[in-house]
């Protein structure tokens, strides 16, 4: 990516950034006039305060970017380098595993992850990547529940499958 | 007070209570290394268990587990960017970047002489000024712990990577999440949207969770290699413990700190973290360097938090007001044993008392020599390649995120401050002042509006007091004095 377009992705992502805290401000104050006085109160002075500063922040970036300050783009940015495949893995990696892990439960998202995310990054031992995969949700499989006291979720779909097929336990 | 010293240690060293110790602080190294599982949650979890002890091994044991997870929440702030323990978030700023240059054992050792010295001396404060010290906490008013939370956000901001205001605006973020749910005055729903999950507010833990593990995950992700980025560790682990010694501004200021805010209930470990980094930060001759890998980066946070655990027990104990999480755990085992908190305790049970006391100190000796032992094995963990490390990361980080409520939504909800978390950084706004918002919310609202109601209304009750219009004064000379002493020429180092 140029430095140009790089810089642009930049203050596309800064200026994002800034109106997500302003909605989220204005939704803070707006959605706090319905409450009763005690309770909108304080939201609003928080309210109030988030979108003043917000707005500053807004105003010191628009004067940065007039300036033309193009050591915005830091030349050492992991982002900038990632080729897209690695970029995406990065950041849909938590986002499919959650999906999974509500869909299919611990144990389906967490083997999925253990085989897929260093295969999308280029891992190559293929052989050590299921072994370790194996071997990590076996020893969480079994300090969960008895351990931690921590029951591990089959997912919506293995719910299902197993009310479907009649497996659950009494 | 020489007859209880000696009843204390003789009480303390039996064979059974030393080996509810050993236990208790195994278990806490092992849940303080496991993001979003940290000492309160093990603590909860085997409160059953204690109802069969006697007093002395339950207390014994549940303490244990809170030094034993400080030390431990240390190795992944260290090691892994990701802090084990929300009080031991703000050594990551320092520790991570050591372990990049190869130097985790240092930084261990560091985090391991300040969290010893700090511990012995939160522990002589405990045994030594537990009376005077909670009279004295008695006479702040709500007005003066509204004022020191917003102080603790404000030196948080103006000393956070960062700009100020942006510091100031993730700040406005946090107390205004922790806005969400019931209202803590009339019991109204706030925004809540009908969502059931949202009416108990969003939890801490998932927050954190996303914040740092799921931001720091994706960073790795994009990196690849190893943690190490030479590949290889340098520097050894003794010559991080006697370090720590060679700043003995920084670690007598930050167990100061620490030790101070333990004592003000509702301020905790995390926040004293925080605040003891960011005055360390300002203190410092180097300020350049911290978020570099600057040893006083390491020694302020450790030496804040197991400074802040003991003394936390100080009005737990002596009032039966909880300083935090774990003194609220402590107490509830207390109150299980049949007995009851406050000053009748230390003359009816002056055994289990000072037991307790010498306990603790035994305690924090005994984890530190496990620390110093299992820490070669834990630096090995920087130079495993990021490819089999990474997935292994998210099932631990989001399984923690799960396991604090066994709520899939809060999975979601790390996810999503995760992915916010990774573009705020990218840009420059402090993910700290954030969680201290975050953090301080509840109790800056809480405050807020028991200083008014006592007023009955009047605002000027929080500058009319005397301290708390200090406190005020003191947070608007910090945000105002950056740009005072740039207009002055005295530009120097900017705190970034």
């Amino acid at each position: 990516m140029s430095i140009d377009a790089r810089v642009r992705a930049y203050w596309r992502e800064e200026f994002s950034l800034i109106a997500l805290l302003l909605l989220f401000f204005i939704a803070i104050v707006a959605f706090g006039y319905s409450l009763p006085f005690d309770a909108r109160l304080f939201p609003l002075i928080i309210g109030g305060a988030g979108i003043v500063l917000t707005l500053t922040v807004a105003l010191a970036q628009v004067r940065r970017r007039r300036a033309g300050a193009a050591a915005v783009v830091d030349e050492d940015d992991p982002a900038a380098k990632a080729d897209w495949p690695r970029y995406a893995t990065a950041l849909l990696s938590a986002p499919a595993f959650g999906l999974l892990f509500w869909l299919f439960g611990f144990i389906v998202a967490s083997l999925a992850a253990m085989v897929l995310i260093p295969l999308l990054m280029g891992y190559a031992n293929r052989r050590r990547l299921v072994v370790t995969a194996v071997i990590t949700v076996a020893v969480l499989a079994v300090i969960a529940p008895y351990l931690l006291n921590v029951e591990l979720p089959q997912g919506v779909v293995g719910d299902w499958l197993i009310d479907k097929l009649a497996l659950r336990a009494g | 007070m020489f007859d209880h010293l000696v009843l204390g240690l003789t009480a303390a060293l039996q064979v059974k209570q030393f080996l509810f110790m050993v236990a208790g602080t195994v278990i806490g190294l092992w849940v303080g290394v496991l993001p979003g599982l940290g000492g309160p949650v093990a603590m909860a979890i085997l409160i059953p268990f204690t109802f069969s002890m006697d007093p002395l091994s339950a207390l014994l044991m549940l303490a244990s587990i809170s030094v034993g997870a400080a030390f431990g929440g240390s190795v992944t702030s260290i090691l892994l960017n990701i802090p084990g323990e929300a009080s031991s978030a703000a050594t990551a700023y320092d520790g991570y970047p050591m372990a990049q240059q190869g130097r985790a054992k240092v930084a261990m050792g560091l985090s391991a002489g300040a969290s010893l010295a700090a511990a012995i001396v939160g522990v002589l404060i405990l045994m030594f000024a537990s009376g005077p010290v909670a009279k004295a906490a008695l006479a702040f008013s709500p007005a003066e712990y509204f004022a020191l939370a917003i102080l603790g956000l404000t030196v948080v901001s103006v000393a956070a990577l960062g700009s100020t205001i942006k510091g100031l605006a993730m700040g406005a973020l946090g107390i205004a999440i922790s806005l969400i749910g019931i209202d803590s005055i009339l019991g109204a729903e706030r925004y809540t949207f009908g969502f059931v999950y949202l009416l108990d507010g969003i939890s801490f833990v998932p927050v954190m969770v996303g914040l740092f593990a799921i931001t720091e995950l994706i960073s790795m992700i994009l990196e690849g290699g190893t943690i190490a980025k030479a590949g290889k560790l340098e520097g050894s682990l003794w010559d991080g413990f006697w370090d720590t010694f060679r700043y003995p501004f920084t670690l007598i200021q930050s167990t100061a700190v620490g030790a101070f805010l333990g004592m003000i209930p509702g301020i905790g470990a995390t926040a004293a973290n925080f605040l003891a980094y960011s005055v360390a930060q300002r203190s410092s001759k180097h300020p350049g360097q911290f978020g570099k890998g600057a040893p006083e980066g390491i020694i302020a946070p450790e030496a804040s938090n197991n400074s802040c655990i003991p003394t936390s027990l100080i009005p737990a104990l002596t009032l039966g007001i909880p300083g935090g999480a774990t003194s609220a755990i402590l107490l509830v085992a207390v109150t299980l044993q049949g007995l009851r908190p406050g000053p009748m305790l230390f003359t009816s049970n002056p055994e289990l008392i000072w037991g307790f006391f010498m306990g603790l100190l035994i305690g924090a000796v005994m984890a530190t020599i496990l620390y110093l032992i299992m820490i070669p094995w834990f630096a090995l963990i920087t130079i495993v390649r990021i490819e089999l490390m990474a997935p292994m990361l998210l099932i631990v980080t989001l399984f923690g995120a799960y396991a604090n409520e066994r709520n899939m939504m809060d999975v979601f909800v790390a996810i999503f401050f995760g992915l916010l978390g990774y573009f705020l950084r990218r840009h420059g706004y402090p993910l700290i002042s954030l969680v201290i918002g975050l953090i301080l919310g509840k109790l800056a609202e809480g405050s807020f509006h028991q200083a008014l109601m006592i007023s009955d209304h009047d605002y000027s009750v929080f500058f009319l007091r005397p301290l708390s219009a200090s406190i005020f004064a003191l947070c608007l000379v910090l945000v105002l004095w950056p740009g005072v002493k740039k207009r002055l020429g005295h530009g120097g180092a900017e705190v970034t």
